[in-house]
């Protein structure tokens, strides 16, 4: 009798095959997908290049600034670079949409540079990257951000002083 | 002309119903080959709603799997069996090892990229790629495919 029970449970609740490619198909939610990166809250740590097992990340000095590179078609989404930065700036989003014909294959990367600027304070050539929010307490506002970011690492650690931040 | 390029035509439409998937496994760690496999035999993906059927002999395949980075041992037999599959065949890379070598890039042991030595048309990224991407892989494929007879 066991087989009327699959029956009438099949007819009830339909196949158990996913409709994908012809429908949706269901993601997990702490499904690791395609890498995004947001230079505005990279702090140029290069820790992420450390930690990437099969060497899809790397950062080149060029002469605007330091350039970030990442390889979708080396990654093995192992999470460590996201688990690994300081800031929110790489992030394994849930997009798994990645199959693409060979012609596409040089645009499976991302491509950003961290510029260089001139220090605020004493005019230094620096790289605009973000500050290290890592042990800064009360954590920077917005203001203090982008007011850490034009500056050299020297002039950060006075301004950090100055708030009274052990840094 | 045109009662030839009619002919043509439905020899074509009678011709690309059903491709017929062979799987090369070029020295993968098996994550790979156990999604294609989840990918064919599991009911939950069932890749052959789209016409597909794994074939055990690569004379007889259309679409072919590649799997692994295409370790310096078995490269000359993957050369050879890849050899032996009729054209129009379409590639499909699956999982980064085939692509770029993956989490084996640069070692002394494998020949990665795959595409170097032989023609690849649809890179499927993932390590392993799931069983919803290798299916969309294998579409694309058979877009491909299509175009190709
Ligand atoms: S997910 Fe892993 S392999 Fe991919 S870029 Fe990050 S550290 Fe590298
Ligand atoms: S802040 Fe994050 S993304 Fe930027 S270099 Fe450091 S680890 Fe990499
Ligand atoms: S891509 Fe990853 S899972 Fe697939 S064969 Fe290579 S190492 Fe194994």
């Amino acid at each position: 009798m066991n087989f009327l029970r699959i029956f009438a449970r099949n007819l009830l609740r339909g196949p158990s095959t996913v409709p994908f490619p012809f429908g949706p198909a269901w993601t997990p939610a702490r499904m690791r997908g395609r890498v995004q990166f947001k230079l505005s809250s990279c702090t140029g740590c290069r820790a992420c290049e450390q930690v990437c097992a099969p060497g899809a990340i790397r950062f080149d000095k060029t002469p605007e600034g330091l350039r970030f590179m990442m390889w979708h078609n080396t990654c093995v989404f192992c999470g460590m670079c996201e688990f690994y930065c300081p800031t929110d700036a790489i992030h394994q989003s849930d997009d798994w949409h990645m199959a693409h014909a060979v012609g596409e294959k040089y645009g499976m990367a991302i491509r950003e540079v961290i510029p260089y600027t001139a220090c605020t304070g004493c005019g230094m050539k620096t790289l605009a990257s973000a500050p290290n929010p890592i042990g800064v307490v009360p954590p920077f506002t917005p203001e203090e951000v982008e007011q850490q970011r034009n500056q050299c690492p020297a002039c950060r650690k006075k301004a950090l002083a100055e708030r009274g931040t052990p840094s | 002309m045109t009662l030839l390029q009619t002919l043509t035509d439905s020899a074509r439409n009678l011709a690309v119903r059903s491709p017929w998937i062979y799987r090369i496994n070029a020295g993968s760690c098996n994550g790979c080959d156990v999604e294609c496999a989840t990918t064919a035999l599991i009911p939950r993906y069932d890749v052959e709603r789209l016409g597909c059927q794994y074939c055990g002999s690569p004379r007889h395949a259309d679409i072919v799997l590649i799997t692994g980075p295409l370790t310096a041992h078995i490269k000359d037999d993957v050369l050879r069996v890849f050899a032996e599959i009729p054209d129009p065949k379409v590639t499909v890379a699956v999982g980064v090892c085939p692509i770029s070598g993956g989490i084996f890039r640069e070692s002394y042991a494998v020949h990665a990229q795959v595409d170097q030595y032989l023609p690849v048309d649809v890179n499927v990224p993932g390590c392993p790629p799931r069983p919803q991407a290798i299916i969309e892989g294998v579409a694309q494929a058979i877009a491909i495919w299509r175009q190709r007879i």
